[in-house]
């Protein structure tokens, strides 16, 4: 589920997108499910198809020729074997010739001998064996690369969704639950498998099965065609009555399921804190009520799907009926076929034939049951499609977000950064009425280092951030060597800058892996390297396996304080040119913090460097200090600069900080 | 839980039988539904046995015009009523009658007796599926089935659903809380992906299997049985349609055996990467702040596409072994379907047997055959399970935090908490703590520091047992908190841990996560006490504000924060707090040191800590290094050792301002 504060779309266009899909989520779109949409979802997969549309072309070509050798063998089959073994009638040439017996014996006689008849017999039952014998490895072969198909389609999907999610901003990040994207991933985006099934390849399938059992049908009597044909008003009222019930039931049954997978989520990801405070009944408790929930909404939307499906069947079931009753009385009667001529002269029916007897009586009966099974498949298949729009719309809502970190089109990959970075009038806010800092401005020159101050929540990661454009800035830019940022490509303006985040994120893999996360090639030398820089060697040699320990997922078996220095190893291997260091001593005792800035000022002095700080020792090795308060850049110099200005906020910080421990130093 | 050496893929055939052996007692609570399931489905039969009979009468009896009676076979007792009432009545009438009889069935039970394929059943369920497993999952955790379709399968039908969601509602909520049972140290290797996977696809195996081998093996024979007997009424037991049906039963399991072994091996592989496929997602979506700052899109992207190809490919290899199996059963089947059209055929030549028999014969041998061929397949359908249960009950089996429920409370303390040579060790590891002994007193702030990695946070960690220690005690009062439950000892702690962890829900939802009753102004005042309030009173929907995935909206330091108001808000005697004011500025973090001294008067405070300002307030402080508690002592006490390590170590840090 997504959350949405009422931040009024209309008002900030930098947020729409957002706010679109806030108000998308919480469903709507496809309960008005128009043929429109249809095939508006159709146009929005083909990019998917394209790929295999090779593939997919030549899998329906094939199958269709399969389908078209089975159909017509069948029904000379159904013949011979009642007219021909059952009825001793002759068989027509073509039948005869199929199944390997001489014309002059099995054609241009008047009745078939019993021997005879037993010949004819096994003769079709030999034949039809071994057609289906020759046939079974086509089928499994033609199955197999539907799967196929249909699995990289979803894939191709999947990784669309991919890409989507990884380059929407962290606004939309903080509030789109991992479990909802889980399940939008894995479950919704699979109905694309089925969209072409449902709307593409079944539709035709079907389609063309109907007309031509309804073709064939006429040749019997077109009376008992047109009965087939007038099933169908009643039929897609039926459809008219239920499809938006169904949509709405598809949908709700999705939303629980997804929330359930994002309750699993999240209770797994704090499970610490629930254990710490004796939560786990009520954790339990709560996973209950979403499983419920999530199995009731599909106790509906499946009880709904089969009493449509009970309704059409009876409807379908008199029809079928109807015809039975009449062709069981024609055939009693004698009746002679419409299409008489039509099958004698085919070969279908021997000479003295074509009317209604017990193999066209049966054939009948297979031709019109083919038919009203097809109409009832079509009509399964439209109640169908209802969940797989739905599931569809719910991968789109995601795919069609316009992600508020746009490149413009003509952005240009930033090569290297030679003088200057600057902030100009930068004002930003998670929601527009709530700026968190505006009119920020602050340059920074190459070999500089910058350190950020101010109290807690005032913004000073987040002015980071917008370096790395992991937000945009609501008014204002920010320029490296006199370039607005949004010039660049957003992939080399990230390249160029390194980070190590306050929050100590470890990836699942090993010591290693984790340090050269920027830079996957880098060498073990290399990975050392920038270790000792973050006074990380030591410890990391100290594990089991060294490097190659494999580090738990979020790396929970390391102590803060080495996650920390690895998160500074990680940045340090990058070697880019800016530097941003978010709290990088926070969890770092004295001593190592002290030897880890050392080699940071020693390894940066060509660089960029902000430090996102609130410890003193760590501000004084800051060429100049930005300091933050209140929504603003309050003061912005050296060190000495700062502590000129009497009243100062700096000042004040600082003289607090001292004074403890000038107190200190006298108590000695 | 083995993340890595799941055993899916080594399952031997009588692994398989012992996995579904155990499956089965799971489903033992649910034999009352499985009853009246059963009930349903036998009722379900009775309409199959007169299927076949309307549509003998029309093709002998209508269309050839056989008087009744001079058929060559006669009819089953239970149909010969409808045959006297209409032997005598003109053909018109025997049609319309007939058809009467096979609507009532159609709207009763959605059956009639004709053969063109339009028999429906509610089974043919049709709900949309991707090609992988875990989407089939989930539509099997609602499966619901039923041979007839109608008014009764519609009853049917919903029993069902109703049995199969109980049944894995059942499951998945006992499979969560032993995931939320396991033991923190535990937690370390423990993929969030792989255990939502189990939870929401792996479960679902036990239904499946459940009606599997109690509906199959009892039903089956019994439908069977019926079939046989009714036909052989008619055309005696001698008939080889009865014999070639039951032969369906080898048919349908022999050419399965060489392709279990890889149904398994497939199916396993396929549960397995879907997990890592989840898992992949579920990573890079939660640090997603740290792939977009290190610019590890394309890395996260590929490892995406590594697994989820992967995880298509194996079910992929898992279907084709289906459809190759499929094929090989129908190519052995068809022998004899071959076999039957030529007997019936002679009989009918030879004057045996009548063309309307031939649609009854075919159906009882259609009937017959599709049952045996079920209860045959039963074998190779298992194999898909098997895996699934292994992943299931590989959790369950997992070692749960408190293996003794039923140990005595632990009182509320009064005194003090005692370490008594205590060791510990994390598993291959070099020890972390050797021969701990120490005590914390109510009304004392302690402070632990050290070096980087020394152990503090694991010392923290034993008070409220999320790891034990390998030997010594720990004593709450001189009480051995090994000896009592853990729930009452818990309740005892609040801990605020280094990193904080806040759910996606309200912050006042998030503040009384420890204890749900505490009043509005209980929680205001922790938040006063924690720093919090006056930016929760900022946000225009103060502390009804939510806080998104993780808190996200907050910065660290906020977080920080709540959760240390959390843990005020729990009112408990031991209050632990690892590093609390890291990210904090020195202001807040002066208030905030303030008045957990206040606190700390009738609580036992423990803080870990780097801050000087933070230690210096303590009433005792303990320095480790290497191990051990180097130094134990008030701030002014260690500050008097002559090189002593604590004082180098504070005197390192004031160098660094100075």
């Amino acid at each position: 589920m997504i959350k949405n504060e009422s931040s009024p779309a209309e008002s900030e266009p930098v947020h729409k997108s957002y706010s679109e899909f806030a108000r998308l989520g919480r469903g709507g779109r496809s309960d008005s499910l128009s043929p429109k949409l249809i095939f508006r979802l159709l146009t929005r997969c083909l990019p998917l198809i394209r790929p295999v549309r090779r593939s997919l072309i030549g899998l329906i070509i094939c199958s269709t020729l399969a389908l078209g050798s089975l159909a017509l063998p069948a029904i000379i089959a159904v013949n011979v074997f009642w007219n021909g073994a059952l009825a001793g009638e002759p068989l027509s040439e073509l039948q005869s010739r199929l199944i390997g017996l001489p014309i002059s014996e099995y054609v241009q006689v008047k009745n078939l001998s019993d021997e005879a008849r037993r010949t004819v017999l096994r003769h079709l039952v030999v034949s039809v064996t071994l057609f289906s014998l020759l046939l079974t490895p086509i089928g499994v072969g033609l199955a197999y690369w539907r799967v196929w198909i249909l699995q990289r389609i979803n894939h191709l999907m999947r990784l669309e969704i991919v890409d989507r999610l990884q380059t929407l901003s962290l606004r939309f990040h903080s509030d789109q639950r991992v479990g909802d994207s889980i399940y939008r991933m894995f479950q919704d985006s699979s109905m694309v498998t089925q969209l072409i099934q449902v709307l593409f390849i079944q539709p035709i399938q079907y389609f063309f099965r109907f007309v031509f059992s309804l073709g064939i049908i006429v040749l019997w009597d077109p009376r008992l065609a047109l009965l087939l044909l007038l099933v169908w008003p009643p039929l897609l009222f039926i459809g008219h009555l239920n499809s938006r019930k169904l949509r709405v039931a598809f949908r709700r049954a999705r939303e629980a399921n997804s929330a359930l997978t994002s309750h699993i989520q999240e209770t797994l990801e704090g499970l610490k804190v629930i254990k710490a405070y004796g939560a786990e009944a009520r954790e339990a408790k709560k996973f209950q009520n979403a499983s419920k929930g999530a199995f009731a909404e599909a106790y509906t939307a499946r009880n709904r799907f089969v009493g449509y499906k009970v309704l059409v069947f009876w409807c379908l079931g008199l029809c079928l009926l109807v015809s039975v009753a009449w062709s069981t009385y024609l055939t009693a009667e004698g009746a002679s076929l419409y299409g008489q001529r039509f099958f004698v002269a085919m070969g279908f029916a021997s000479i003295n034939s074509g009317i209604w007897d017990l193999g066209f009586y049966n054939n009948f009966k297979d031709r019109f049951g083919n038919g009203s099974s097809t109409a009832r498949s079509a009509m399964g298949l439209w109640a169908v499609v209802q969940d797989v729009a739905t599931g569809l719309d719910r991968t789109f809502e995601l795919l069609d977000l316009e992600p508020e970190v746009k490149e413009v089109s003509h952005a240009l990959p930033l090569k290297e950064v030679r003088s200057s970075i600057r902030y100009k009038n930068v004002a930003f806010g998670y929601t527009s009425d709530r700026p968190i800092f505006s009119d920020v401005n602050l340059s920074i020159e190459a070999g500089q280092i910058v350190a950020i101050v101010g109290p807690t929540g005032s913004g000073k990661t987040t002015l980071t951030n917008l370096l790395l454009r992991l937000y945009e800035p609501d008014h204002g830019s920010i320029e490296i060597d006199d370039n607005d940022i949004r010039n660049f490509t957003v992939a080399s303006l990230r390249e160029n800058v390194s980070v190590s985040l306050q929050e100590n994120i470890l990836f699942s893999g090993s010591a290693e892996d984790n340090i050269r996360y920027a830079v996957p090639n880098a060498n073990r030398e290399t990975v050392r390297q920038a270790a000792r820089i973050a006074c990380a060697d030591e410890f990391i040699s100290k594990l089991p396996d060294g490097y190659s320990t494999l580090l738990g997922e979020r790396g929970t078996r390391l102590s803060t304080g080495q996650r920390q220095r690895i998160s500074i190893a990680r940045a340090v291997i990058k070697d880019a040119p800016i530097l941003i260091l978010d709290e990088p001593t926070a969890s770092l005792d004295a001593q190592t913090e002290h030897a880890v800035l050392e080699n940071l000022a020693e390894w940066g002095r060509s660089r960029f460097i902000f430090l996102v700080t609130h410890r003193l020792s760590t501000i004084r090795k800051a060429d100049s200090i930005a300091v933050i308060s209140q929504n603003r850049l309050r003061e912005f110099g050296s060190h000495e600069d700062l502590m000129k200005q009497t009243g100062g906020e700096y000042r004040r910080l600082v003289e607090a900080e001292e004074f403890a421990l000038d107190e200190e130093l006298l108590s000695k | 839980m083995r993340k890595d050496e799941d055993l899916s893929d080594q399952i031997t055939a009588r692994g398989a039988i012992r996995l579904i052996r155990r499956a089965l007692l799971y489903v033992r609570p649910f034999k009352f539904d499985f009853g009246v399931k059963w009930t349903l489905v036998l009722i379900s039969f009775l309409p199959m046995l007169i299927l076949p009979w309307p549509g003998r009468i029309l093709v002998d009896h209508v269309i050839q015009g056989i008087p009744f009676g001079e058929q060559p076979k006669p009819f089953p007792f239970f149909v010969q009523p409808f045959v006297d009432l209409v032997s005598s009545l003109p053909m018109e009438s025997v049609l319309l009658l007939t058809i009467a009889v096979q609507f009532a069935l159609l709207v009763l039970t959605g059956s009639f007796g004709i053969d063109s394929g339009e028999s429906d059943s509610a089974n043919d369920f049709g709900v949309p599926e991707g090609w992988d497993t875990a989407t089939r999952t989930e539509n099997e955790a609602n499966s619901g089935f039923s041979l007839v379709s109608g008014l009764f399968g519609l009853v049917d039908f919903r029993w069902t659903i109703r049995l199969s969601q109980k049944l894995n509602h059942h499951y998945r909520s006992r499979l969560f809380e032993r995931v939320q049972a396991l033991p923190m140290s535990e937690l370390n290797d423990q993929r969030i992906g792989d255990s939502i996977y189990r939870v929401m696809y792996d479960t679902t195996v036990i239904s499946n299997t459940a009606y599997q081998l109690i509906l199959t093996p009892v039903l089956t024979p019994i439908f069977i049985a019926l079939q046989s007997w009714v036909m052989a009424s008619v055309y005696g037991w001698d008939s080889p349609i009865f014999f070639s049906g039951i032969l369906f039963i080898l048919v349908a399991f022999l050419p399965t055996l060489p392709f279990a072994g890889m149904q398994r091996r497939f199916s396993g592989r396929s549960r397995k990467t879907g997990a890592t496929t989840t898992s992949s997602l579920e990573e890079s979506m939660s640090n997603i702040v740290a792939v977009q700052s290190l610019g590890g899109e394309n890395r996260q992207r590929e490892r995406f596409d590594a697994d989820s190809s992967d995880s298509f490919r194996q079910y992929r290899l898992r279907v084709l072994v289906d459809f190759v199996t499929l094929a090989a059963v129908g190519l052995s089947g068809a022998a004899l379907v071959a076999y039957i059209f030529i007997y019936v055929g002679d009989g009918i030549i030879a004057g045996e047997l009548s063309a309307g028999d031939f649609l009854v014969l075919l159906s009882f041998f259609v009937s017959i055959a599709t049952a045996s061929g079920n209860l045959g397949g039963l074998w190779f359908r298992l194999q898909n399970d098997a895996p699934g249960f292994s992943r299931v009950f590989d959790l369950m089996d997992s070692q749960p935090e408190e293996s003794q429920p039923d140990l005595p409370s632990l009182p509320i303390l009064k005194q003090s908490i005692e370490y008594k040579n205590v060791h510990f060790s994390y598993p291959n590891a070099s020890p972390t703590l050797v021969n701990i002994n120490l005590q914390l007193r109510l009304g004392q702030v302690t402070a632990i520091v050290g070096p980087a990695g020394t152990g503090k946070t694991t010392l923290a960690y034993l008070i409220p047992k999320f790891i034990e220690p390998d030997s010594g005690k720990i004593l709450f009062d001189d009480r051995d908190i090994a000896e009592h439950n853990l729930a009452s000892l818990r309740d005892q702690v609040a801990f605020v841990f280094q990193e904080t962890m806040l759910f996606d829900s309200t912050i006042s939802e998030n503040m009384k996560l420890g204890r749900p009753e505490a009043t509005a102004d209980e929680i205001e005042e922790a938040a006063r006490i924690a720093g919090a309030l006056e930016f929760i009173q900022d946000l225009p929907l103060g502390f009804d504000t939510p806080l998104g995935r993780g808190g996200g909206k907050l910065s660290v330091g906020q977080k920080q924060r709540i959760s240390i108001a959390r843990a005020l808000v729990r009112k408990s005697p031991v209050l632990i707090l690892d590093e609390p004011t890291s990210a904090l500025d020195p202001d807040t973090e002066k208030t905030l040191v303030a008045s957990l001294r206040e606190a700390s008067r009738d609580r036992l405070v423990l803080v870990i800590a780097h801050r000087l300002s933070t230690i210096r307030q303590a009433d005792q402080i303990l320095f480790l290094e290497n191990q051990f508690i180097q130094e134990q002592g008030s701030h002014s006490e260690l500050m008097r050792l002559e090189n002593g390590r604590y004082r180098n170590y504070f005197e390192m840090q004031t160098r660094g301002i100075d």
